[in-house]
């Protein structure tokens, strides 16, 4: 309750303040600035879907902004338009050319993503200066804010007009963002392959969110186009991307109120640059702050020498610059250079992420309380295991080039089994685990699951089909709590649309969401550190992890790749313990393990691999004496020689 | 359409592109040891071309001239190494695509403030008189640009196979663990790529300088194109920069002539769309199999 008043409270004054101010302050310059702060508020919360949630450079932010306002200023002159509509339009631009971008940058990850957003960004302004029919090329683009409802805006009015888009911005971003939809934006940028294998689905995640990040930057173009009223393609270059990126990276990345202080960034460095002393102030005051933070970080060994020293460096350029250059606004690109690259190097998490643990702090926010984990049987009802066929594979194969990884494999695992799969090195279980879960697509041969067959070479519709698996180099959502993990992959509580979403209407299915991830955790003995980062848990717990997390799919069949690869004894034997408990939900398991022990402690059946074909089948025991499998592990056995005249084996 | 005249333009954009394929090679030589590149390789070509063009007017030689560019190219590709790379790869991070951003945008301020804003000649003792070369002129100007590209990726491929140096270079590029298990320094090999890279950078500058005059913003449009030959011609192929770069070149030199000098740039940003959409690995690049 305390958490919900203070954070909830912050806003409403803020916004309450902000919204009183235009009685208060006559100045139209004042005005002209707070009226801005509120457009790039709201372009700043786009870009941050993208390079905070997505975790990708994305240049091409500016070009929304552009596009939009155009939309907007063509709207309004050419087809007389209102204002609602033009925006409305604007938006729906963003939306539509962000998804379209989205598209062939799909499968890209940083640099060719960066590189993409960027031509974009150049192809729109070469647009915007050809197309001189349209859009007036370089001459620019006049327009006269429309009335609305009879009524011509008075700056107040629009003023309180890009307030309010921006408090429903904010009301719905927090909603979404705090949502399924927010945490696999995250988890996306954490690790795209275990987001698909978790059934949740990479490709409209990134669609959806570099649209809504596309369609709020265009909102922001056609509130940008009214507050100007006049419009130039040169307004929206790399430039200002540039200042732009400097505002989400300074205020703080995923997070609405970095956002906001990001803007205000923006809006004040015009005039922080053409006062030379206050610009003298302000890097005085960055000076200090850089060098404290540096050898904060340095004496407790937080940080790399380079990471405490560079800021410092940079931040003692920006004070010796301001001392002997005339007129600062002349250096400003250098300025805004020294100042993104201190706080890229020494202040990652921006201006808010690091004021939110110190306010945090200060308030004794505590963490939202957690509900009783639910009752186990309700999230994982124990079902009956009839040990008839439930994965069947068929002259599976599977060839890379000339190297048959998989080859010719045929395998029934029954219901309610634990199949254990080994091999020694290279001998395809990796390869088997893949086919199946779909991350490669077999060369030949087929894989039916209850009879039907089960989709090939796609993440996600294995995981959809009731598969689950883990992964043997761990694939968590690092940045994730251990329990937004599970909450990511957890299937069957989320049913709200997305407008309830939205409006917060979800609530109660975030509640049930987190009893069902908890009852898991707690399974794994990791509802204690519900809260803790994936990535921040120890090594063991890390695997446990991934197991809740698969479980959460609720499957049919779980693979286990290696659970107790790297593990230490008293892991292996916890581990040991989760599986069987596991096991004992009636969930068939296919067991990937090196250790032995493991393997004839939990499998019904094993299956001996080498050289991607099978080499021997039947239980432990049995398994364990075959002479093949004897041989594939220590090699050729030595000849027995009957007549008894070999020479002894030196010792 | 007079073929004599489509011809002559598609020559001599495909001599401009070779500059593309140029820059787009020192991206090559950095990706290839530490999988980044340096986004503000377009004002390491700048601020390399003012640098050289400050030699000229001190009174250099054009002979002495050159090889005091690439220094200063291979020391401001260190520096980018330094300050904007080294930590985000050993964090393992994609952090250095902002940072090398922003370091270009201070070489940028800085060119601003100690050159000028304007665009300058540049001085050059190859002359720009047309010969006549099988029914196109072409200038010696344009030709050197191509002696110069040539030469440059001969020496540097030669130097990669040649000497232990390079051979080292190739290790890291093939397999970074590897490499250093066998003795070699990963970060040190990074450095010598950021430095060679640098060099290949401000001779694209000291080439292209004469034919575009040296200003700030000289580089802004021709790093977008070389951001495009490398992404479609993949980045490790360096015959494929070459094809891919000279393709480029000819084409966008077309669309001005047909669509409007305006238009020049788009060709090359369509293409790098494409690209990136259908074959992410570039048309000579190799693909690869992920694995988890």
């Amino acid at each position: 309750m305390k958490r919900i008043l203070l954070l909830r409270g912050a806003e409403l004054i803020v916004f309450a303040l902000l919204a009183t101010i235009p009685l208060l302050v006559v100045s139209p310059y004042a005005l002209g600035l707070l009226t801005l702060l509120a457009i790039y508020g709201i372009l700043l919360i786009g870009l941050d879907v993208t390079v905070g949630y997505l975790g990708q450079v994305n240049l091409g932010h500016v070009a929304f902004l552009g596009l939009g306002a155009y939309t907007a200023g063509l709207a309004v002159t050419k087809l007389g338009l209102g204002m609602a509509p033009a925006l409305l339009a604007a938006m729906a631009v963003g939306l539509l050319l962000g998804g379209l971008l989205a598209l062939p940058a799909l499968r890209l990850e940083g640099p060719q993503f960066a590189l993409a957003t960027l031509s974009f960004a150049a192809l729109s302004t070469t647009a915007l200066n050809e197309l001189e029919g349209l859009t007036g090329g370089a001459q620019g683009l006049s327009l006269d804010r429309p009335p609305v409802f009879g009524h011509a805006l008075t700056p107040p009015l629009f003023y309180w007009l890009c307030m309010a888009l921006l408090a429903v911005v904010w009301m719905l971003m927090r909603n979404l963002l705090a949502s399924q939809w927010g945490r696999a934006f995250e988890a996306l940028r954490d690790s795209p392959i275990a987001t698909d294998a978790m059934g949740v689905g990479t490709y409209r995640h990134k669609v959806a969110a570099f649209a809504l990040g596309s369609g709020l930057g265009g909102l922001a173009g056609g509130l940008y186009a009214f507050n100007f009223e006049y419009l130039q393609p040169h307004s929206f270059t790399y430039d200002l991307m540039i200042i732009l990126l400097l505002g989400v990276v300074l205020g703080g990345r995923k997070s609405l109120w970095g956002a906001f202080v990001g803007a205000s960034v923006i809006v004040l460095l015009p005039n922080l640059l053409s006062n030379r002393l206050l610009f003298q102030i302000f890097s005085g005051l960055g000076f200090a702050m850089a060098l404290a933070s540096g050898l904060r970080g340095l004496v407790k060994k937080t940080t790399r020498p380079f990471q405490a020293l560079a800021p410092v460096a940079a931040m003692g350029m920006l004070v010796v610059g301001g001392l002997l250059v005339e007129n600062t606004e002349d250096w400003r690109k250098a300025i805004f250079a020294l100042m993104l690259f201190s706080v890229v190097v020494g202040l990652p998490e921006g201006i808010m992420g690091f004021l939110a643990l110190f306010l945090a702090k200060l308030f004794r926010v505590p963490h939202a309380p957690l509900p009783e984990p639910a009752d186990l049987d309700a999230v994982l009802p124990a079902r009956a295991a009839d040990g008839s066929p439930l994965l069947v594979l068929d002259d599976l194969k599977r060839h890379f080039g000339g190297v048959k990884a998989v080859d010719g494999l045929s395998m029934t695992v029954r219901s309610g089994s634990i199949h254990g799969l080994i091999g020694p090195n290279g001998s395809g279980k990796s390869t088997v685990v893949n086919v199946i879960s779909g991350l490669y697509t077999p060369s030949g041969g087929t894989i039916r699951l209850r009879g039907a067959g089960l989709p090939s070479g796609s993440l996600l519709r294995v995981a959809q089909s009731g598969v689950a698996r883990t992964f043997q180099n761990l694939q968590l959502f690092g940045e994730l709590t251990a329990l937004e993990n599970v909450l990511v992959a957890l299937k069957g509580v989320y049913r709200s649309s997305l407008p309830r979403v939205l409006f917060g209407l979800a609530r109660a299915e975030e509640r049930r969401a987190q009893a069902e991830a908890l009852a898991l955790l707690d399974l794994i003995g990791l509802k204690d550190q519900a809260l803790a980062r994936a990535k921040d848990l120890t090594y063991g717990a890390q695997r446990f992890l991934e197991i809740a997390r698969a479980l959460a799919r609720k499957p049919d069949l779980l693979i286990l790749d290696e659970p107790a690869a790297g593990l230490a004894h008293p892991d292996v034997l916890q581990q040991i313990d989760i599986i069987k408990r596991v096991h004992q939900r009636g969930i068939t398991i296919i067991l990937i393990e090196h250790h032995m022990d493991v393997v004839s402690e939990l499998c019904d059946t094993v299956t001996v691999l080498d050289g991607g074909r099978i080499i021997a089948e039947g239980t432990p025991e049995e398994v364990k004496r075959h002479p093949k499998v004897v041989e594939a592990y220590l090699g050729q056995p030595p000849q027995t020689d009957i007549s008894g005249g070999a020479a002894p084996l030196p010792a | 359409m007079d073929p004599s005249i489509i011809g002559q333009m598609a020559v001599s954009g495909a001599l401009m592109g070779l500059v593309y394929a140029l820059i787009a090679y020192g991206f090559q030589l950095t990706y290839a040891t530490s999988k980044s590149i340096n986004f503000g390789q377009g004002e390491l070509v700048m601020v390399s071309a003012f640098f050289s063009l400050t030699l000229t007017n001190l009174g250099l030689p054009y002979w002495l001239m050159v090889p005091g560019g690439l220094l200063f190219g291979a020391l401001m590709g260190l520096v980018v190494e330094r300050a904007g790379v080294r930590l985000a790869l050993e964090q393992k991070g994609e952090g250095w695509i902002l940072l090398t951003i922003i370091i270009g945008l201070f070489f940028f301020s800085a060119a601003e403030n100690i050159w000028g804003r304007d665009d300058r000649p540049f001085p050059t003792p190859i002359s720009a008189d047309p010969i006549h070369v099988l029914g196109v002129d072409v200038t010696r100007l344009e030709l050197s640009v191509a002696v110069g590209v040539f030469a440059i990726m001969g020496l540097v491929e030669l130097f990669k196979r040649r000497t232990l140096l390079g051979k080292a270079f190739e290790a890291v590029s093939a397999d970074r663990d590897a490499a250093e298990l066998m003795g070699i320094s990963a970060t040190r090999t990074v450095m010598l790529s950021y430095g060679l890279s640098g060099s290949v950078a401000a001779l694209a500058g000291i080439l292209v300088s004469p034919i575009t005059t040296v200003g700030p913003t000289m580089a802004s449009a021709l790093i977008l194109k070389a951001f495009a030959v490398a992404v479609v011609a993949g980045l490790d192929s360096g015959f494929g920069v070459v094809l891919i770069g000279m393709f480029l070149g000819a084409l966008e030199s077309l669309a001005s002539f047909y669509l409007g000098s305006g238009w020049r740039e788009a060709p090359g940003l369509v293409l790098l769309i494409l690209a990136l959409a259908l074959r992410p690995t570039g048309v000579f690049g190799k693909a690869t199999i992920r694995k988890v």
